[in-house]
């Protein structure tokens, strides 16, 4: 029991921060505190959430990723424009998914390959993965899709939504991947040291490769949950989702520096920043102080952080 | 560990107990309104909470705004209302950011027995039909009434005998085919005047020179132009002042941005069409008011549109 905590100890900060949030809430609205709410709120973090796995592997990797917006727009029209010319649901999604990867995979290459910083090559592919949703579109969003399609946002699995249920599988089998596979520990060491995780014999730009295509890839699957929840794919969908995706890691304790982080820890960032939106809302506290706090929000997560580790 | 569990314990037990006091208090309050606008950065609904507010102050009711960061964000404008369904309120008022996009919010408030109120942009009617959700009413400005203005405003300045042209928004858009049609049907109505030509330049200012200055060539007799959006109107006054045709030719737009407002101060455009979002506003918090009163509400509520010209800036 020490050792989890010890482990998990910065998760543990980011968990009390979480439910001190949820207890403020809880005294300052009578509406806040039910269970309906808290699926409510498990529905409306879900694909900051899922974004957010991939996020989280890049960052630790010691990257960023600025593209994962544009690629949920793209991801999303692509999976529309399948359904609306007749293609099988599953076929569409494969197409949608893959679309992700290969926008991901793409950033990945230029990345290892090409040796561009993760912040060029990734605000590029922002702009590329825009420009061709939008082509693809026309400008204009793609809407109405099937009863069988809206299910991956209005059916339920057990007591939880659909995308609350992907959400959850997602993290379960993300949290073994990051932490039980080669894929995981070679992104923690490409993070911690990369000239080390070379030098070490680990392929380091194949790896990474791997690593922007599976961020790629959870956007593919954000989009076609939001796509599902809209009951339209937008050209315009996702704008800066990847700062949304970003905050959730970060809250969470994963380290810009790469090299650290925990997929507990983005799952309860993503929470806090989904329970702030909402318990202000439920407040009817003004839009434009909702973004003052959320923004404070971030940066004293990320100080106290920094005072933990000091004190270390 | 174990040392930090018990106070937080008895902080958790003590919330409880304010908490259920504070639920027995609520049920006397009085009614809550939500109201959603798609943006607060847009002049447009910033009149719009201004009216929604003195409505609400002098009804007194409650009233919660919120709005989106940005004006194209869907789900969170969806996000938004699911919130406003956990609260509870009594009613919502929604200027839709998406008119498709919205629906799934509309049904799940149906569903919670909550009265919905389209404000300003329509719900498409077909999505609200399949997904099976309902609205109260639409409060909104009726864009083929200002199309109907600007006819009669041109019929007026040519004393019933001219030639006209016209500059149509992207086809299929609703609002730009509302205006169209109101703007010729009372044209129509009207033996002297002659539509002479009706090309799109598709809401855009750069095309509204680059057709408009066509038409100048083709038809240089025109005497008035009615352009669907100002946008166009200003690109088809650039065309005119090009052709050194400054005041001969009668220019209403529609709109009233800033940029129209000027050009007719300058006298370079004659009129455009407004809307007014402050009565939208003030008018969907009062017709919530009185369907909470279960008095019976129409289908559709128009709100005054108006041809401003000089003399009304």
């Amino acid at each position: 029991m020490d050792g989890i905590i010890k482990d998990y100890k910065r998760q543990f900060g980011t968990l009390l921060g979480l439910l001190g949030l949820i207890t403020i809430f809880w005294i300052l609205s009578p509406y806040f505190m039910t269970f309906s709410n808290f699926l409510n709120i498990a529905l409306q973090t879900s694909i900051n959430a899922i974004i957010a796995i991939g996020m989280t592997f890049v960052i630790i990797s010691g990257g960023i990723d600025l593209s994962v917006g544009s690629i949920v727009a793209l991801a999303g029209v692509t999976t529309a424009g399948s359904l609306q010319a007749g293609l099988p649901i599953p076929v569409a999604i494969i197409i949608g998914i893959g679309m992700g990867f290969l926008c991901g995979a793409v950033n990945g290459f230029l990345i290892g390959w090409g040796n561009l910083p993760p912040f060029i090559s990734t605000l590029g592919m922002m702009s590329i993965a825009r420009g061709s949703a939008l082509l693809f579109t026309n400008g204009r969003p793609i809407s109405g899709f099937s009863k069988s399609f809206r299910f991956f946002a209005e059916g339920q699995v057990l007591i939880f939504p659909m995308p609350v249920f992907v959400m959850i599988v997602l993290y379960i089998f993300m949290h073994f991947v990051l932490n039980r596979t080669k894929l995981g520990r070679y992104t923690y060491a490409i993070g911690g040291n990369e000239e080390a995780a070379v030098l070490s014999g680990i392929h380091v730009k194949l790896y990474k490769v791997f690593i922007y295509g599976l961020c790629g890839m959870l956007s593919g699957v954000a989009a076609i949950l939001l796509t599902a929840r809209l009951n339209s794919a937008q050209p315009i969908a996702g704008i800066m989702y990847e700062l949304d995706a970003i905050a959730a890691a970060v809250i969470g304790g994963t380290s810009l520096m790469g090299g650290e982080g925990m997929l507990v820890g983005t799952l309860i960032g993503a929470l806090i920043m989904g329970v702030l939106q909402n318990g202000l809302n439920i407040l009817g506290v003004s839009s434009f102080i909702q973004q003052t706090i959320i923004g404070a929000v971030i940066i004293i997560a990320v100080l106290i952080d920094m005072l933990l580790k000091k004190r270390k | 560990m174990k040392k930090m569990f018990t106070p937080i314990f008895l902080i958790l037990l003590l919330i409880l107990a304010v908490n259920c006091q504070r639920n027995q208090q609520r049920n006397t309050d009085k009614p809550t309104i939500a109201f959603i606008m798609k943006t607060l950065n847009n002049p447009f609904f910033i009149d719009m909470q201004q009216g929604a507010k003195k409505a609400a102050d002098s009804l007194d009711v409650n009233l919660i705004i919120q709005a989106a960061e940005r004006e194209v964000d869907v789900e969170r404008q969806l996000q938004i209302v699911e919130n406003m369904i956990q609260r509870k309120v009594s009613a919502i008022c929604i200027s839709p950011s998406g008119s498709r996009e919205i629906v799934p919010g509309i049904v799940k408030a149906n569903r919670a027995g909550i009265p919905v109120f389209v404000v300003d942009t329509r719900v498409d009617s077909e999505t609200m039909q399949e997904a099976g959700g309902h609205i109260t009413t639409f409060i909104g400005s009726d864009n083929e009434d200002g199309g109907r203005l600007a006819a009669e405003y041109i019929i007026d300045k040519l004393e019933g005998k001219g030639k006209v042209a016209v500059l149509e928004g992207i086809p299929g858009h609703e609002t730009g085919d509302a205006r169209l049609r109101g703007f010729t049907e009372t044209v129509g109505n009207e033996p002297g005047i002659e539509i002479v030509t009706s090309q799109t330049a598709n809401w855009e200012r750069s095309q509204g020179f680059i057709v408009f200055q066509n038409i100048l060539q083709s038809d240089p007799d025109v005497e008035a132009l009615f352009a669907c959006n100002d946008m166009m109107a200003l690109g088809a006054v650039e065309a005119i002042k090009a052709a050194g045709k400054t005041g001969e030719i009668i220019v209403v737009g529609f709109d009233a941005v800033e940029d129209s407002r000027e050009a007719i101060q300058e006298g370079v455009m004659d009129a455009t069409i407004a809307q007014h979002p402050y009565m939208m506003g003030y008018i969907a918090v009062e017709k919530v008011v009185e369907k909470l009163k279960n008095k019976s509400i129409q289908d559709e509520i128009p709100v005054k549109i108006e041809l401003i010209n000089r003399e009304k800036l």
